[in-house]
Protein backbone atom coordinates (compact mmCIF):
# COMPACT_ATOMS: atom_id res chain seq x y z
CA UNK A 1 0.00 0.00 0.00
CA UNK A 2 3.05 1.98 0.52
CA UNK A 3 3.27 3.47 -3.07
CA UNK A 4 -0.22 4.50 -4.07
CA UNK A 5 -0.45 7.22 -5.55
CA UNK A 6 -2.00 9.62 -3.08
CA UNK A 7 -3.16 12.18 -5.33
CA UNK A 8 -5.63 9.29 -6.99
CA UNK A 9 -6.11 7.00 -4.05
CA UNK A 10 -8.88 8.90 -2.65
CA UNK A 11 -12.55 7.73 -3.01
CA UNK A 12 -13.62 11.46 -4.55
CA UNK A 13 -10.51 11.87 -7.12
CA UNK A 14 -10.33 8.16 -7.65
CA UNK A 15 -13.78 8.21 -9.19
CA UNK A 16 -13.03 11.20 -11.02
CA UNK A 17 -10.16 10.01 -12.69
CA UNK A 18 -11.63 6.54 -13.50
CA UNK A 19 -14.40 8.11 -15.23
CA UNK A 20 -12.01 10.44 -17.23
CA UNK A 21 -10.18 7.39 -18.47
CA UNK A 22 -13.31 5.81 -19.28
CA UNK A 23 -14.03 8.28 -22.40
CA UNK A 24 -11.53 7.51 -25.20
CA UNK A 25 -8.07 9.44 -25.28
CA UNK A 26 -8.28 12.74 -27.07
CA UNK A 27 -11.93 13.49 -25.80
CA UNK A 28 -12.99 15.97 -23.12
CA UNK A 29 -15.99 15.95 -21.18
CA UNK A 30 -18.31 19.34 -19.71
CA UNK A 31 -18.06 19.80 -16.38
CA UNK A 32 -21.97 20.06 -16.05
CA UNK A 33 -21.84 17.04 -17.26
CA UNK A 34 -18.98 14.81 -15.32
CA UNK A 35 -20.54 16.05 -12.37
CA UNK A 36 -23.91 14.80 -13.04
CA UNK A 37 -21.77 11.67 -14.09
CA UNK A 38 -20.03 11.41 -10.42
CA UNK A 39 -23.07 12.77 -8.70
CA UNK A 40 -21.40 15.48 -6.72
CA UNK A 41 -21.80 18.57 -5.59
CA UNK A 42 -20.35 21.63 -7.64
CA UNK A 43 -17.98 22.97 -5.13
CA UNK A 44 -16.56 19.55 -4.11
CA UNK A 45 -16.04 18.12 -7.71
CA UNK A 46 -14.14 21.82 -8.37
CA UNK A 47 -11.78 20.87 -4.77
CA UNK A 48 -11.29 17.91 -6.23
CA UNK A 49 -10.54 18.60 -9.57
CA UNK A 50 -8.16 21.39 -8.44
CA UNK A 51 -5.88 19.05 -6.64
CA UNK A 52 -5.66 16.95 -9.56
CA UNK A 53 -5.10 19.76 -11.74
CA UNK A 54 -2.12 20.60 -9.31
CA UNK A 55 -0.39 17.15 -10.06
CA UNK A 56 -1.29 17.93 -13.76
CA UNK A 57 -3.37 14.92 -14.49
CA UNK A 58 -6.23 16.90 -15.83
CA UNK A 59 -6.64 19.78 -18.05
CA UNK A 60 -9.64 22.56 -16.90
CA UNK A 61 -10.08 24.40 -20.49
CA UNK A 62 -12.77 27.15 -19.96
CA UNK A 63 -13.82 28.47 -23.73
CA UNK A 64 -17.14 29.72 -25.29
CA UNK A 65 -20.27 28.07 -26.50
CA UNK A 66 -21.21 31.47 -28.14
CA UNK A 67 -22.45 33.91 -24.95
CA UNK A 68 -22.47 30.61 -22.79
CA UNK A 69 -19.19 30.17 -20.62
CA UNK A 70 -18.06 26.03 -21.37
CA UNK A 71 -15.59 24.19 -19.07
CA UNK A 72 -14.01 21.41 -20.66
CA UNK A 73 -12.38 18.75 -18.63
CA UNK A 74 -9.66 16.31 -19.61
CA UNK A 75 -7.47 13.66 -18.41
CA UNK A 76 -4.32 14.29 -19.01
CA UNK A 77 -1.51 12.08 -20.76
CA UNK A 78 0.14 11.83 -17.13
CA UNK A 79 -3.20 11.72 -15.73
CA UNK A 80 -3.87 8.26 -17.57
CA UNK A 81 -0.31 6.83 -17.07
CA UNK A 82 -1.04 7.55 -13.73
CA UNK A 83 -4.11 6.33 -13.75
CA UNK A 84 -3.00 2.61 -15.47
CA UNK A 85 0.17 2.79 -12.95
CA UNK A 86 -2.44 2.78 -10.12
CA UNK A 87 -4.81 -0.14 -11.23
CA UNK A 88 -1.79 -1.70 -11.86
CA UNK A 89 -0.30 -1.54 -8.54
CA UNK A 90 -3.85 -1.93 -7.31
CA UNK A 91 -3.74 -5.69 -8.91
CA UNK A 92 0.00 -6.66 -7.84
CA UNK A 93 -0.72 -5.89 -4.48
CA UNK A 94 -3.77 -8.48 -4.88
CA UNK A 95 -1.84 -10.62 -6.09
CA UNK A 96 -2.65 -10.23 -9.63
CA UNK A 97 -5.97 -11.59 -10.01
CA UNK A 98 -7.54 -10.55 -12.88
CA UNK B 1 -27.08 6.85 -5.61
CA UNK B 2 -23.68 7.24 -4.71
CA UNK B 3 -23.70 8.56 -1.22
CA UNK B 4 -20.17 10.13 -0.58
CA UNK B 5 -19.36 12.21 2.45
CA UNK B 6 -19.00 15.36 1.78
CA UNK B 7 -15.19 15.80 0.97
CA UNK B 8 -14.06 12.33 0.12
CA UNK B 9 -10.40 13.39 0.66
CA UNK B 10 -9.01 10.70 3.01
CA UNK B 11 -7.00 7.34 1.71
CA UNK B 12 -8.80 4.71 0.43
CA UNK B 13 -8.63 1.56 3.18
CA UNK B 14 -8.00 -1.16 1.19
CA UNK B 15 -6.86 -2.45 -2.81
CA UNK B 16 -9.87 -4.13 -2.46
CA UNK B 17 -11.99 -1.16 -1.94
CA UNK B 18 -9.99 1.18 -4.59
CA UNK B 19 -10.87 -1.42 -7.09
CA UNK B 20 -14.19 -2.29 -6.63
CA UNK B 21 -14.90 2.08 -6.73
CA UNK B 22 -12.87 2.18 -10.24
CA UNK B 23 -15.09 -0.67 -11.11
CA UNK B 24 -18.64 0.10 -9.95
CA UNK B 25 -18.29 4.15 -11.43
CA UNK B 26 -17.11 2.78 -15.05
CA UNK B 27 -19.88 0.56 -14.88
CA UNK B 28 -22.42 3.56 -13.68
CA UNK B 29 -21.13 5.84 -16.70
CA UNK B 30 -21.26 3.02 -18.91
CA UNK B 31 -24.79 1.84 -17.44
CA UNK B 32 -25.57 6.48 -17.79
CA UNK B 33 -24.46 6.98 -21.46
CA UNK B 34 -25.63 3.66 -23.58
CA UNK B 35 -28.31 3.10 -21.30
CA UNK B 36 -30.76 4.64 -23.84
CA UNK B 37 -29.22 2.06 -26.73
CA UNK B 38 -31.85 -1.05 -25.99
CA UNK B 39 -34.83 1.68 -26.36
CA UNK B 40 -33.32 2.08 -29.81
CA UNK B 41 -32.82 -1.41 -30.80
CA UNK B 42 -36.48 -1.63 -29.04
CA UNK B 43 -38.04 0.55 -31.47
CA UNK B 44 -36.28 -0.87 -34.08
CA UNK B 45 -37.85 -3.96 -33.71
CA UNK B 46 -41.03 -2.44 -33.36
CA UNK B 47 -40.82 -0.44 -36.42
CA UNK B 48 -39.67 -3.60 -38.53
CA UNK B 49 -41.63 -5.98 -36.75
CA UNK B 50 -45.35 -4.50 -37.51
CA UNK B 51 -44.44 -2.43 -40.52
CA UNK B 52 -43.39 -4.79 -42.48
CA UNK B 53 -45.75 -7.36 -41.40
CA UNK B 54 -48.31 -4.83 -42.23
CA UNK B 55 -46.98 -3.93 -45.88
CA UNK B 56 -46.89 -7.77 -45.95
CA UNK B 57 -50.84 -8.05 -45.45
CA UNK B 58 -51.38 -5.12 -47.84
CA UNK B 59 -50.29 -7.17 -50.95
CA UNK B 60 -52.35 -9.91 -52.47
CA UNK B 61 -51.01 -13.22 -51.90
CA UNK B 62 -49.28 -12.26 -48.27
CA UNK B 63 -51.10 -12.61 -45.24
CA UNK B 64 -53.68 -15.07 -45.64
CA UNK B 65 -55.73 -14.06 -42.53
CA UNK B 66 -56.59 -10.87 -43.05
CA UNK B 67 -55.30 -8.03 -45.55
CA UNK B 68 -54.94 -4.30 -45.28
CA UNK B 69 -55.71 -1.75 -47.92
CA UNK B 70 -52.24 -0.95 -49.36
CA UNK B 71 -52.23 2.84 -48.65
CA UNK B 72 -53.06 1.95 -44.92
CA UNK B 73 -50.04 -0.32 -44.86
CA UNK B 74 -47.77 1.82 -46.33
CA UNK B 75 -49.10 4.75 -43.96
CA UNK B 76 -48.55 2.41 -40.86
CA UNK B 77 -45.42 1.28 -41.90
CA UNK B 78 -43.72 4.91 -42.76
CA UNK B 79 -45.02 6.22 -39.52
CA UNK B 80 -43.29 3.28 -37.44
CA UNK B 81 -40.39 4.00 -39.38
CA UNK B 82 -40.36 8.08 -38.82
CA UNK B 83 -41.54 7.06 -35.09
CA UNK B 84 -37.96 4.70 -34.70
CA UNK B 85 -35.87 7.48 -36.97
CA UNK B 86 -37.07 10.23 -34.61
CA UNK B 87 -36.37 8.21 -31.01
CA UNK B 88 -33.10 6.86 -32.55
CA UNK B 89 -31.89 10.90 -33.16
CA UNK B 90 -33.11 11.96 -30.19
CA UNK B 91 -31.81 8.92 -27.75
CA UNK B 92 -28.35 8.54 -29.85
CA UNK B 93 -27.62 12.47 -29.63
CA UNK B 94 -28.00 11.94 -25.32
CA UNK B 95 -25.48 9.41 -25.74
CA UNK B 96 -22.23 11.05 -26.04
CA UNK B 97 -23.61 14.57 -24.45
CA UNK B 98 -21.35 16.60 -22.90
CA UNK B 99 -18.42 15.02 -24.72
CA UNK B 100 -15.93 16.30 -27.02
CA UNK B 101 -13.03 15.28 -29.11
CA UNK B 102 -12.08 12.29 -31.05
CA UNK B 103 -15.46 10.25 -30.53
CA UNK B 104 -17.49 13.05 -30.73
CA UNK B 105 -16.22 12.87 -34.58
CA UNK B 106 -16.62 9.17 -34.83
CA UNK B 107 -20.53 9.99 -33.11
CA UNK B 108 -21.22 12.31 -35.84
CA UNK B 109 -20.10 10.33 -39.07
CA UNK B 110 -21.81 7.45 -37.63
CA UNK B 111 -24.97 9.60 -37.37
CA UNK B 112 -24.57 11.50 -40.59
CA UNK B 113 -23.70 7.78 -42.33
CA UNK B 114 -27.73 6.72 -41.95
CA UNK B 115 -28.98 9.84 -43.43
CA UNK B 116 -26.46 9.68 -46.67
CA UNK B 117 -27.60 6.24 -46.78
CA UNK B 118 -30.89 6.41 -46.67
CA UNK B 119 -31.30 8.78 -49.56
CA UNK B 120 -28.53 6.77 -51.33
CA UNK B 121 -31.60 3.97 -51.23
CA UNK B 122 -34.34 6.38 -51.78
CA UNK B 123 -32.74 8.44 -54.85
CA UNK B 124 -31.42 4.89 -56.42
CA UNK B 125 -35.19 3.94 -56.08
CA UNK B 126 -36.87 7.16 -58.30
CA UNK B 127 -34.01 6.13 -60.89
CA UNK B 128 -34.95 2.20 -60.57
CA UNK B 129 -38.78 3.81 -60.95
CA UNK B 130 -38.18 6.08 -63.65
CA UNK B 131 -36.52 3.31 -65.80
CA UNK B 132 -39.66 1.43 -65.38
CA UNK B 133 -39.20 -0.48 -62.68
CA UNK B 134 -42.80 -1.25 -61.58
CA UNK B 135 -44.49 -1.51 -57.63
CA UNK B 136 -43.32 -5.12 -57.79
CA UNK B 137 -39.22 -4.96 -58.23
CA UNK B 138 -39.49 -1.78 -56.19
CA UNK B 139 -41.23 -3.60 -53.19
CA UNK B 140 -38.06 -5.96 -53.32
CA UNK B 141 -35.54 -3.23 -53.72
CA UNK B 142 -36.16 -0.97 -50.96
CA UNK B 143 -36.44 -3.25 -48.51
CA UNK B 144 -33.28 -4.80 -49.43
CA UNK B 145 -31.36 -2.16 -50.20
CA UNK B 146 -31.92 -0.11 -46.86
CA UNK B 147 -31.32 -3.30 -44.94
CA UNK B 148 -27.76 -3.65 -46.80
CA UNK B 149 -27.01 0.05 -45.64
CA UNK B 150 -27.91 -0.71 -42.44
CA UNK B 151 -26.70 -3.77 -41.62
CA UNK B 152 -23.11 -2.18 -43.13
CA UNK B 153 -23.37 1.06 -41.05
CA UNK B 154 -23.98 -1.47 -37.91
CA UNK B 155 -20.56 -3.29 -38.51
CA UNK B 156 -19.30 0.20 -39.07
CA UNK B 157 -20.21 1.02 -35.60
CA UNK B 158 -18.81 -2.21 -34.37
CA UNK B 159 -15.33 -1.14 -35.72
CA UNK B 160 -15.71 2.28 -33.83
CA UNK B 161 -16.76 1.21 -30.96
CA UNK B 162 -15.42 -2.21 -30.68
CA UNK B 163 -19.16 -3.81 -30.18
CA UNK B 164 -19.97 -7.34 -30.57
CA UNK B 165 -23.57 -6.54 -30.19
CA UNK B 166 -23.13 -4.33 -33.55
CA UNK B 167 -21.08 -6.95 -35.28
CA UNK B 168 -23.78 -9.81 -34.80
CA UNK B 169 -26.60 -7.44 -35.50
CA UNK B 170 -24.97 -6.11 -38.65
CA UNK B 171 -24.57 -9.54 -40.12
CA UNK B 172 -27.78 -10.76 -39.60
CA UNK B 173 -29.21 -7.11 -41.10
CA UNK B 174 -27.00 -7.38 -44.03
CA UNK B 175 -28.04 -11.17 -44.45
CA UNK B 176 -31.86 -10.62 -44.39
CA UNK B 177 -31.87 -7.66 -46.74
CA UNK B 178 -29.91 -9.67 -49.16
CA UNK B 179 -32.12 -13.21 -48.68
CA UNK B 180 -35.49 -11.43 -48.65
CA UNK B 181 -36.04 -10.36 -52.04
CA UNK B 182 -35.27 -14.38 -53.00
CA UNK B 183 -38.54 -15.14 -51.31
CA UNK B 184 -40.16 -13.21 -53.30
CA UNK B 185 -42.68 -10.68 -52.94
CA UNK B 186 -44.63 -10.00 -50.76
CA UNK B 187 -43.22 -12.73 -48.56
CA UNK B 188 -39.99 -10.94 -48.44
CA UNK B 189 -41.68 -8.37 -45.97
CA UNK B 190 -42.51 -11.13 -43.68
CA UNK B 191 -39.31 -12.51 -44.25
CA UNK B 192 -37.62 -9.00 -43.01
CA UNK B 193 -40.07 -8.44 -40.53
CA UNK B 194 -39.75 -11.85 -38.93
CA UNK B 195 -36.01 -12.11 -39.07
CA UNK B 196 -35.30 -8.58 -39.29
CA UNK B 197 -37.40 -7.29 -36.52
CA UNK B 198 -36.60 -10.21 -34.57
CA UNK B 199 -33.13 -9.60 -34.79
CA UNK B 200 -33.36 -6.21 -33.16
CA UNK B 201 -35.63 -7.68 -30.48
CA UNK B 202 -33.24 -10.25 -29.60
CA UNK B 203 -30.39 -7.62 -29.89
CA UNK B 204 -32.65 -5.19 -27.60
CA UNK B 205 -32.77 -7.99 -25.27
CA UNK B 206 -29.51 -8.91 -24.60
CA UNK B 207 -28.15 -5.62 -24.37
CA UNK B 208 -30.82 -4.71 -21.74
CA UNK B 209 -29.78 -7.60 -19.59
CA UNK B 210 -25.84 -7.23 -20.35
CA UNK B 211 -26.08 -3.75 -18.99
CA UNK B 212 -28.54 -4.45 -15.99
CA UNK B 213 -25.95 -7.53 -15.24
CA UNK B 214 -23.06 -5.32 -15.02
CA UNK B 215 -25.12 -3.06 -12.50
CA UNK B 216 -24.93 -5.20 -9.65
Amino acid sequence: MTDLDPVIHAAARLRITATLASLEPGDRITFPRLQELLDMTAGNLSTHLRKLEEAEYVAVEKSHQGRTPVTFVTLTRRGRRAFEDYTDALRAVLGGEE
Amino acid sequence: MNSTPPVDDEPLQSPDEALALIREQQRSVEREQLGGVPWILGVWAVAWGLGFLALWSGYDGGNPWFQLPLPLAGSIFGALLVAAIVTSAVVGARIGRGVRGDSAFSGAIYGVSWVVGSAAVFVTGIALSRAGADGALLSLYYPAAYALVAGLIYLMGAALWRSLDQLVLGVIIAVVGAVAPLFGAPTNNLVMAVLGGGAFLVAAIVMRVSLSRRAR
